[in-house]
């Protein structure tokens, strides 16, 4: 596989698992514009231990995801009081009260920010975003994924049937936390640099367009989010680079995604994967089976 | 005969107003009790207070033996209290098999596996029963509303309740619909499962019920059989106060 | 008097959020809607008089008089302004009746952001670019403290602006519609408010705010690029919570403190304190005091 695609499929998974940790609290109705928080504290942790401590990657990378667990769960509680547009405001300032902190903390770099020598490739990478769906597509389908989704479409009557409301909540943001800690961790040690400036606002805000295009109603969602939004704006640089007429299309690649954002908001706001359409599969899949 | 659901003195008024004023009530262990009253004389409310969505400012609520007074909301479902709903609250973007496993949640564990053959086999038998056997997984905002209403049933049915509380779980159905309601309700009631019953449609209820109670104002005005009711006159006149509706629901 | 100096260099750029803040807090109080394309308006006035103004090579060179420029510069910024007002509020609202049942509008806003900033990189790239204004450099120099000239024009007419706005909302028939739809859209429609005509008049005016903001930055820190809005809309996202969601008056006083606060924490501490002051007495304030300092008007404890 060459460099250039081997580079692609690692940023394509590091993607995934970034989306997932967005939709973890989103799927229970807490719309999180602070990815950038989580996945900086998992980065910064992990490529602290493997690089000022000579820790080995597998555990710096776990402890970098359960750091950011830890943060998280720490901050869920405080969030969670806040409601609808003060809830969004609270994590954007949550990461960047994050950012700030790391900025200011000389070890780690400071504004120049944090380099490490350990590498994690494509067989580290890809399996962990491999685990990454199937842990929360398995977790979707228990009675915790219930609690979550009833939370979402009707939070006094999941009461009423003995939903936990704000553990289940919680549990949401700090497994959400946990995510993309590890997805941080593995960002860290695959570029081998972190920095605050670069996972800001404006990253943030792209994990959290890839969930919302994608669709939150289905654990398939933000996986065609992440691939749909990380692959096409690649294509379409690629392309540009092949045919000077097409030079365009470099630039225009976020302008592209920017009016894919509008249109589906405007024609299809629960995103592009719904549960209808997933049923609609299973169903037929089904009339298949019965020869129907 | 013993009580499965009693009443004393209950009250509660939001704000300055007194919604329920010193209402008491016994509804009789495996009976089918009608809770009627025109519109706005408070049913929903005693719906929401014996659920445990409002607490109660006086009196006292006592079911199966027990005062849930001040007991929580789920907990009251883990006693055997469940309910359906005047408007329906399903989660319309759950498929009716999650749906109605909501309804036996209380009991269920955080990581046990809701989509199996084996965790929906209860609910898939459930809802056959109820002749919903065709649509477990659909997602339920894109179902008819007088298959919603049934699947709401079905919930409540799923906790396994000793007491069914059902706010007017026939509004909305045409007549093959209510027929099947009332088929399903009866079965639930041969069962030994008490029903209360909140219902406009007076021919449903004199065809289900074997005990009323009327409301009018926040106050009970009346408790007895379907056949007393008819004769009692302050009944008569809490109804005939307005003649249109009366015509209309008699229709 | 190194401190007073800062103060003042702090209020200085408070007033240019300000500006923002109130812009923010205008299109949440009236509709609640989080408008995020706030900043692509502020850099599309302050890019649009640079680009006019001068004349390199580059798109829009006209080398025309910087005050025409400035007219174009709020012109752009007032249409690409309704241009979200169609395709965001309104197109959601005909769709899904309350706009505000879901983050649509502020998704949406998120999808013009991004095309309107890189648009702006296409024509003009992504360097900054130096805004020679014919008065960027002069100052005033009162009691040995010195006073920006775009700076002080800056806080005078955000003071007017938001006191003329303010007479409008409780003087007029049209402050009293918006008002009305504010409180209530369906009962405002009912009562024979044109809802339609009126809730751009809001975006037109956020877009003014806004504009004028880009052109007195570009004026006071003498450079522009795509990206300019992105520091200054989360700064006066800040002032705008700390006044009080909907809460103009709050919005300035949100604006003015958090200007003050992050330059006197850099002059302080170094450039890379600055994120912690100001989010982090935010976030307390999200959890402790969500109203702000100064009070809200009724909203967004529903969705969004």
């Amino acid at each position: 596989m060459s460099g250039y695609l081997a580079g692609l499929l690692a940023m394509l998974s590091i993607n995934i698992i970034v989306a997932y940790s967005v939709f973890l609290p989103g799927s229970a109705g807490l719309l999180n514009l602070g990815a950038a928080g989580f996945v900086l504290v998992g980065a910064y942790t992990a490529g602290a231990l493997s690089s000022l401590y000579d820790m080995p990657l597998a555990p710096a990378i776990a402890l970098g995801s359960a750091m950011s667990a830890l943060v998280a769960f720490l901050i869920a509680f405080p969030i969670l009081r806040t409601r609808g547009i003060y809830m969004v405001l609270a994590t954007f300032a949550f990461a960047e009260v994050v950012g700030g902190v790391l900025l200011n903390i000389p070890s780690l770099g400071g504004a120049a920010g944090l380099s490490v020598m350990a590498y994690a490739g494509l067989p580290v990478v890809v399996p962990c975003a491999i685990g990454t769906v199937a842990f929360v597509a398995w977790l979707m389908r228990t009675r915790f994924g219930l609690s979550v989704r009833a939370i979402h479409d009707d939070e006094s009557v999941a009461h009423l049937f003995g939903v936990h409301l704000r553990m289940t909540q919680v549990m949401a943001l700090t497994l959400g936390g946990a995510v993309g800690g590890l997805g941080g961790a593995l960002l860290v040690h695959q570029f081998n640099f972190i920095d605050v400036q670069s996972t800001g606002v404006l990253f943030s805000i792209y994990v959290l367009l890839y969930v919302l295009m994608g669709g939150t109603q289905t654990v398939w969602g933000p996986l065609f989010g992440a691939i749909f939004f990380t692959l096409v704006p690649e294509g379409l640089r690629k392309l540009s680079e092949l045919d000077p007429s097409l030079k365009f299309l470099e630039g225009g690649r976020y302008i592209v995604f920017g009016v894919a954002v509008v249109l589906i908001m405007m024609l299809r706001p629960q995103g592009v994967i719904t549960r209808t359409m997933i049923e609609g599969w299973g169903g037929s899949a089904r009339k298949k089976e019965a020869g129907a | 005969m013993s009580i499965a659901l009693q009443l004393e003195g209950v009250s509660k008024s939001f704000g300055g107003l007194k919604v329920i004023d010193d209402v008491s009530f016994s509804v009789p262990t495996g009976s089918r009790t009608a809770l009627i009253g025109p519109n706005g004389a408070g049913k929903s409310t005693v719906f929401n207070l014996i659920s445990g969505v409002y607490p109660i400012d006086s009196g006292r609520i006592s079911a199966l033996g027990q005062n849930i007074t001040q007991m929580s909301v789920a907990h009251r479902v883990g006693h055997g209290i469940a309910r359906s709903f005047q408007n329906i609250r399903l989660m319309p973007h759950l498929s009716t098999l999650e749906n109605v496993m909501l309804g036996e949640h209380h009991r269920s564990r955080p990581w046990e596996l809701v989509s199996s053959r084996k965790a929906s086999a209860k609910a898939r038998a459930t809802l056959e029963r109820a002749g919903l056997g065709t649509y477990p997984g659909q997602v339920v905002a894109d179902l008819p509303y007088g298959i919603q209403k049934r699947i709401e049933v079905v919930r409540a049915l799923m906790a396994e309740p000793r007491i069914l509380l059902l706010d007017e779980p026939a509004a909305g159905l045409n007549n093959v619909e209510t027929e099947e309601l009332r088929r399903l309700l009866q079965t639930v009631s041969d069962s030994g499962v008490t029903l209360l019953v909140v219902e406009h449609d007076m021919p449903f209820v004199r065809h289900l019920c074997n005990h009323v109670v009327v409301l009018n104002f926040g106050r009970k005005i009346f408790e007895g059989t379907p056949e007393a009711v008819k004769q009692d006159a302050a009944v008569l006149e809490a109804y005939l106060g307005t003649p249109d509706a009366m015509e209309a629901r008699h229709a | 008097m190194q401190l007073l100096q800062q103060i003042v260099n702090g209020l200085m750029l408070g007033g240019i959020l300000a500006f923002v803040a109130v812009a923010f807090t205008l299109t949440i109080g009236m509709l609640n809607f989080l408008n995020f394309t706030i900043p692509a308006l502020f850099m599309l006035a302050g890019m649009v008089t640079w680009a006019l103004s001068s004349s390199g090579g580059h798109f829009m060179g006209l080398g025309w008089h910087w005050t025409y420029a400035a007219a174009a510069g709020i012109a752009v910024a007032v249409l690409a302004s309704l241009l979200i007002e169609r395709f965001t509020y309104r197109y959601m609202k005909a769709r899904f009746g309350d706009a505000t049942e879901h983050a649509l509008p502020l998704v949406s806003s998120l999808g013009f952001l991004i095309i309107f900033e890189h648009l702006a990189m296409m024509f003009w790239s992504g360097d900054p670019q130096r805004f020679e204004l014919p008065f960027k450099s002069s100052t005033l120099e009162i009691g040995g403290l010195m006073f920006g000239i775009p700076h002080l024009i800056s806080l005078a007419s955000a003071i007017v602006l938001v006191a003329l706005l303010n007479g409008i909302l409780e003087r007029t028939r049209l402050g009293r519609a918006l008002r009305s739809i504010a409180e209530n859209p369906d009962a405002a429609t009912l009562m024979g408010v044109e809802v339609q005509r009126i809730v751009p008049v809001v975006f037109v005016i956020a877009g003014v705010l806004s504009a004028l903001a880009g052109i007195l930055y570009a004026a006071s820190y003498g450079t522009v690029t795509p990206f300019m809005g992105d520091a200054i809309a989360t700064d006066a996202i800040a002032g705008m919570v700390l006044g009080g969601l909907g809460n103009i008056w709050g919005a300035i006083a949100g604006g003015l403190l958090v200007g003050l606060v992050k330059v006197l924490a850099i002059s302080t501490f170094g450039a890379e304190i600055e994120k912690i002051p100001v989010w982090g007495l935010l976030l307390v304030i999200l959890i402790v005091r969500p109203q702000g300092l100064f009070g809200h008007t009724r909203i967004g404890k529903g969705k969004f």
